[in-house]
């Protein structure tokens, strides 16, 4: 009894320190980013379960040049978006495409990485590029809610479209041969197809170029400055370079041979 | 007014006024939980893509109106060759029930259509997401079935073969009657379930109810938009087997 009451005290105390040093300084709220971790190199968990990747690292930048404490929080790609309208994401850094339509619910950052889409083929089929799969009884697989997927709904029109939850399971589907091809990001496919040689070729050449941004809500203009004076910074020191030394050396140095630039 | 007196009927009144009281305290709960929300619905975007739900929904009728039929069979099979004197096949269809009872059904949607359904050269992911639901469900209804064959006391069966009732008689006239009686409550849970469970074949690529909501909703960005009509369009389904089994419970109400 006497220890608790003790410690009832200290709790006081330890509160009333901490509501004095509230007002003295006001303490960084958390800056919580939304992303799903299922996209490495960008998004992905280490052995521990721990968030890492390009986009983790520049998420790390941007909370330390901010003096905010970093909150990462994993969601699903197609939630991303709603948990950001409903406030309960400040940001989403998750290899995010501006879209046009996005940018009807969201604002986008400046953007700072540019990719474009192409396409994994079973190892049978003769296509030589998108307007040979736009036919009836082909079959294209696309993941749930990126932008692949909203290029095969509108364009693809003869094909038939099979949506995905998991990049895994399309992926699972070409080197079966259910699929005629998956539309996704060039960096993506080619590892795809590094994994598959045996049942799967790539079309590396983009049908659809794109470029990344951070997502923030319309409600927050003064974080998006905040936010785009970090990327122009970022930029000029050299932080993208150095993020792209570390997670996609090695595609790097294919993809500048094939004549393809990642950074903006 | 609104208790039931022991032994005495409830006044169609009494009913009423219960379920209005019933209907009110819920509307009350979920108006105040949506009053409190700050969202901006956007139902304008949802309308547009109406044919979609349609078309989902009407996937996941076909899906689980296949798939409860063929579980009905599979259990019925599976509950009398848990029961066979034939031990392999005894023992056949009780690894088959711990085996699916005892993983989950992603797992066997996934090994089924890439491993097993490949293998044996059938492609179409319609037909093999609803076998799978089928052999899923089966493992459960056989289980209920069996309890329910076995809730019959032996004395039963003598008194039936004292009578000079064969075996298949006695199935036909003692037991099965009562089981059906017994069964009608867990056989719709289980039918409700099969209905959800549909939305798991999503990962295979299968369109139905829930995948075309989800896409819908990476389309608009409206998530609560998206997902309301799919609960209103589970309980269109799901509503009407309660139904069907309050009904049927009565039907099969003899006095023991």
């Amino acid at each position: 009894m006497q220890f608790n009451r003790r410690a009832l005290l200290n709790t006081f105390i330890a509160t009333l320190a901490s509501t004095s040093a509230a007002f003295a300084a006001e303490p960084a709220k958390p800056l919580i980013v939304g992303m799903e971790l299922a996209y490495p190199p960008f998004e992905m968990t280490d052995t521990s379960g721990k968030p890492t990747g390009f986009s983790v690292d520049l998420a790390t930048d941007l909370a330390r040049s901010l003096g905010r404490p970093l909150v990462i929080q994993n969601t699903s790609f197609d939630g991303l978006i709603p948990a950001l309208k409903t406030g309960k994401i400040d940001l989403v850094i998750s290899s995010m495409t501006a879209t046009e339509e996005r940018a009807k619910s969201i604002n986008f950052s400046d953007r700072y990485f540019s990719s474009g889409l192409c396409l994994l083929l079973k190892k049978a089929s003769t296509a030589k590029g998108i307007a040979d799969l736009n036919q009836a009884g082909v079959k294209v697989a696309v993941k749930k809610g990126t932008t692949g997927h909203i290029y095969a709904m509108s364009q693809l029109k003869n094909a038939q479209v099979l949506v995905f939850d998991k990049e895994s399971a399309a992926v699972l589907e070409v080197s079966q041969a259910k699929a005629d091809a998956f539309i996704y990001d060039q960096m993506s496919n080619y590892r795809n197809w590094q994994r598959n040689q045996e049942t799967t070729r790539t079309l590396l050449e983009p049908f659809q170029k794109e470029s990344w941004a951070i997502g923030i809500s319309k409600d927050n203009s003064a974080l998006k400055d905040q936010v785009n004076q970090f990327i122009k910074s970022y930029r000029t020191s050299g932080g993208f370079d150095k993020l792209g030394d570390r997670y996609l050396k090695e595609m790097n140095v294919e993809f500048k041979r094939l004549g393809y630039s990642f950074f903006l | 007014m609104l208790m039931q007196k022991r032994g005495q009927p409830v006044t169609l009144a009494a009913q009423l006024l219960s379920w209005c009281l019933v209907g009110l305290l819920m509307a009350a709960v979920f108006s105040f939980a949506f009053s409190q929300l700050k969202y901006g619905w956007n139902w304008a975007a949802i309308w547009e893509y109406r044919q979609k739900f349609i078309n989902g929904w009407l996937v996941t009728v076909a899906i689980s109106a296949a798939a409860l039929l063929l579980s009905l069979l599979i259990g019925l099979l599976t509950a009398l060759a848990q029961r066979s004197s034939v031990l392999p096949l005894r023992y056949l269809a009780v690894l088959y029930v711990e085996a699916v009872r005892g993983t989950p059904l992603l797992v066997q949607i996934l090994i089924f259509f890439y491993v097993v359904a490949s293998a044996f050269g059938l492609n179409n992911r319609y037909v093999a997401g609803a076998l799978t639901l089928s052999l899923f469900a089966g493992a459960y209804l056989s289980e209920m079935i069996r309890a329910g064959i076995e809730s019959i006391r032996g004395s039963q069966r003598e008194s039936a073969r004292a009578i000079g009732l064969t075996q298949l008689q006695t199935y036909r006239y003692v037991i099965y009657p009562q089981v059906v009686r017994q069964l009608i409550p867990p056989l719709t849970g289980q039918f409700a379930s099969i209905i959800k469970d549909s939305s798991l074949l999503s990962i295979i690529a299968v369109g139905e109810f829930t995948l075309n909501a989800q896409e819908v909703n990476a389309f608009t960005y409206s998530t609560l938009e998206s997902y309301l009509p799919l609960a209103v369009g589970y309980l269109l389904l799901t509503l009407p087997i309660s139904l069907v089994s309050r009904i049927l419970e009565r039907r099969f109400h003899f006095a023991t």
